[in-house]
């Protein structure tokens, strides 16, 4: 359907055993990632069994979509010396040119997206980012159970999301809504058209109803400003005081880079093996709490004060971002919470510099 | 598209030695291409077996570009055990360079120490070879010792085309020229703030001082520029370690206008008040 050049993505619904069979025909032809129990935690990762996979689940994975993008080790390219020349291997050759496709992630991951391709896309062109990103399809399902430490409601990136998906799944009663988001996920419609069939107007308005009950359960949990609104009470607090009390608890220990869906700073590192002469070029995840993290040829380093490396996150998330590259990039999905050992809370610090 | 985080293969041609930890080696790709630095830009050098490293280009007059290099960490070491014909990788030009269009028909004031006279001496050839579109031209530059002193037979050379004024901190016997600081040089130069540009490299702490008293001395920050050391590891704004105030160092600088600097709110120490 296409109305002056626009094009009008459409509703469907599926039934649950269908969107299991769905599961299980994507799972055939591509790597599929979905959301797996491991423990007591949610995991993202590859579903060996369709059976395996989550539909309802509380909150969001543990790792968010990033590892699946820029895994947390990856080797950029191998070499070998031999007499006096060099050959390189690019590893990028060897991504697989298999499809992935991402199942269930939330609103807060899939906001992410945007965040890393405006990163790793932009002047400068990652390939290996560039090249998995363009083989994943995205099927999100729509969170109606955060988790206690959830808030993208005030981050503005949920718990509804209107782009950044292929597919977007929601719960509606026995059924799933699904909005296509994408050709790619119009084309997923196409090829399996007979377990699909069109959404009716009930179901949109039960999914709105459930979006909005959604918000209040968010709402009820955080008293919070919109984060995208607070740039300029943050910019004109760097210096307080209070950064020093915030900073006297962090450990530096990183946990909250490694878990937001969009710290993407790395490193990369050098392994060499020097029988055989040959070496590896590897990015590995990398934290600005690191105190080596900006640490130069002459030993200078840049942020050697706790409370600098914790405003560096702070401060990248909510206002640096905004100047680089035009959004706030926290999503809201409270992973940092979640693992700060000793109960560092992004929310509570925004709210009280934005007072 | 080529892989930007590929190395092109390159030979060292040649190398000298500047100081007993300072070499300049001259680079080219084996295929042959130009690599086309401007002054002040960086390359990343890869030492196979070793690691990456980025290092400001110091030569760009010739086919070869050359790079000075002081040995001061594992990948540093590993390159001075190269010789001639040796393979490393090269990535790069990567960064902005000095703003050469808004310099021509201006005095220009340089102050350099130590090894922050390597991005500069593009610039200096640059001047020197176009020297009728360039006012005063008066270079400051400061070491630790005399031994420390960069280019020294071209510091003579230099000195018949612009004002080359030199100091050290710690004299050796036969030194004749001044002692301390790189600032205390500013009492040799007589020069008009509104139509000079300063252009400075050097350690943090030399930069704050130099960014303190030309200020002083009534020069805008808009007439300050000053080129940044960070960790430039990717060099295409996507690692994250070289950002100040969420500023790509390796994209938007390593040179940047006092101006830009002095607008951030995370401290730069090369300014600070």
């Amino acid at each position: 359907m296409s109305i002056s050049g626009v094009k009008l993505l459409r509703s469907y619904l599926i039934t649950k055993s269908n969107l299991y069979e769905l599961l299980e025909r994507i799972s055939e032809r591509n790597k599929l990632y979905a959301p797996l129990r491991h423990g007591d935690q949610v995991v993202l990762d590859l579903a060996k069994s369709i059976n395996d996979i989550l539909i309802d689940y509380i909150g969001h994975s543990t790792l968010p979509l990033k590892k699946i993008l820029i895994p947390p080790r990856e080797i950029l390219y191998e070499y070998w010396i031999e007499k006096k020349s060099v050959t390189i291997n690019d590893n990028l050759d060897k991504i697989a040119s298999e499809r992935i496709v991402i199942f269930g992630i939330r609103a807060c991951d899939i906001k992410s997206i945007e965040i890393l391709d405006k990163v790793f896309l932009r002047e400068f062109h990652d390939p290996y980012y560039k090249k998995r990103r363009e083989n994943t399809v995205i099927i999100g399902l729509t969170c109606v159970s955060p988790d206690k430490n959830c808030f993208c409601y005030f981050t503005r990136s949920g718990p509804e999301i209107t782009s950044g998906y292929d597919l977007l799944l929601t719960k509606i009663n026995e059924h799933y809504l699904v909005d296509v988001g994408s050709e790619k996920g119009e084309s997923i419609i196409i090829s399996n058209k007979e377990l699909f069939s069109d959404a009716t107007p009930e179901s949109l308005e039960v999914k709105a109803r459930i979006v909005k009950e959604t918000i209040i359960k968010i709402k009820d949990k955080n008293d919070l400003p919109f984060f995208n609104e607070v740039y300029d009470q943050l910019v004109k607090r760097f210096d307080s005081r209070e950064w020093k009390e915030i900073s006297s608890l962090c450990l530096s220990c990183g946990k909250c880079n490694f878990v937001c869906p969009t710290c993407t700073c790395f490193d990369i590192i050098d392994e060499f093996d020097p029988i055989r002469n040959r070496g590896k070029r590897i990015r590995v995840w990398d934290s600005c709490h690191f105190l080596s993290f900006t640490r130069v040829a002459s030993g200078e380093i840049f942020r050697k004060d706790r409370s600098s490396r914790i405003k560096q996150r702070i401060y990248h998330k909510i206002v640096y971002s905004v100047n680089d590259i035009g959004t706030i990039s926290c999503t809201g999905c409270g992973r940092c919470i979640e693992v700060c050992p000793v109960g560092i809370d992004i929310r509570e610090i925004v709210r009280n510099l934005a007072r | 598209m080529k892989n930007p985080y590929l190395p092109e293969l390159a030979r060292i041609i040649n190398f000298r030695d500047e100081t007993p930890d300072t070499r300049t080696f001259e680079i080219e790709p084996i295929s042959n291409d130009e690599i086309r630095g401007m002054p002040g830009q960086f390359v990343e050098v890869m030492v196979f077996g070793y690691g990456e490293a980025p290092f400001s280009i110091s030569g760009i007059r010739n086919h070869p570009i050359e790079l000075t290099v002081r040995r001061i960490g594992t990948v540093t070491n590993a390159l001075f055990k190269l010789s001639q014909g040796d393979i490393v990788g090269v990535r790069g030009p990567f960064g902005r360079g000095w703003p050469l269009e808004k310099l021509f028909n201006k005095n220009i004031l340089i102050i350099a120490g130590g090894i922050g006279l390597a991005p500069l001496r593009p610039l200096i050839h640059f001047i020197i070879n176009n020297r009728y579109r360039f006012g005063n031209v008066d270079l400051l530059y400061g070491a630790r010792t005399p031994e420390l002193l960069l280019y020294k037979d071209e510091l003579e050379r230099w000195s018949r085309e612009i004002n080359v004024h030199l100091t050290v901190d710690k004299p050796e016997p036969e030194w004749r020229g001044r002692v301390g600081v790189v600032t205390i040089l500013f009492d040799e130069i007589d020069i008009d703030p509104s139509s000079t540009i300063a252009l400075q490299c050097g350690p943090p702490i030399m930069m704050h001082f130099v960014t303190r008293k030309l200020r002083e001395l009534g020069f805008s920050d808009n007439n300050i520029y000053l080129s940044l050391e960070r960790l430039m590891k990717c060099g295409m704004g996507m690692c994250g370690k070289c950002t100040v105030s969420g500023t790509y160092v390796c994209l938007n600088g390593p040179v940047f206008q006092c101006r830009e600097i002095r607008g951030f709110i995370e401290r730069v120490p090369e300014i600070g008040e």
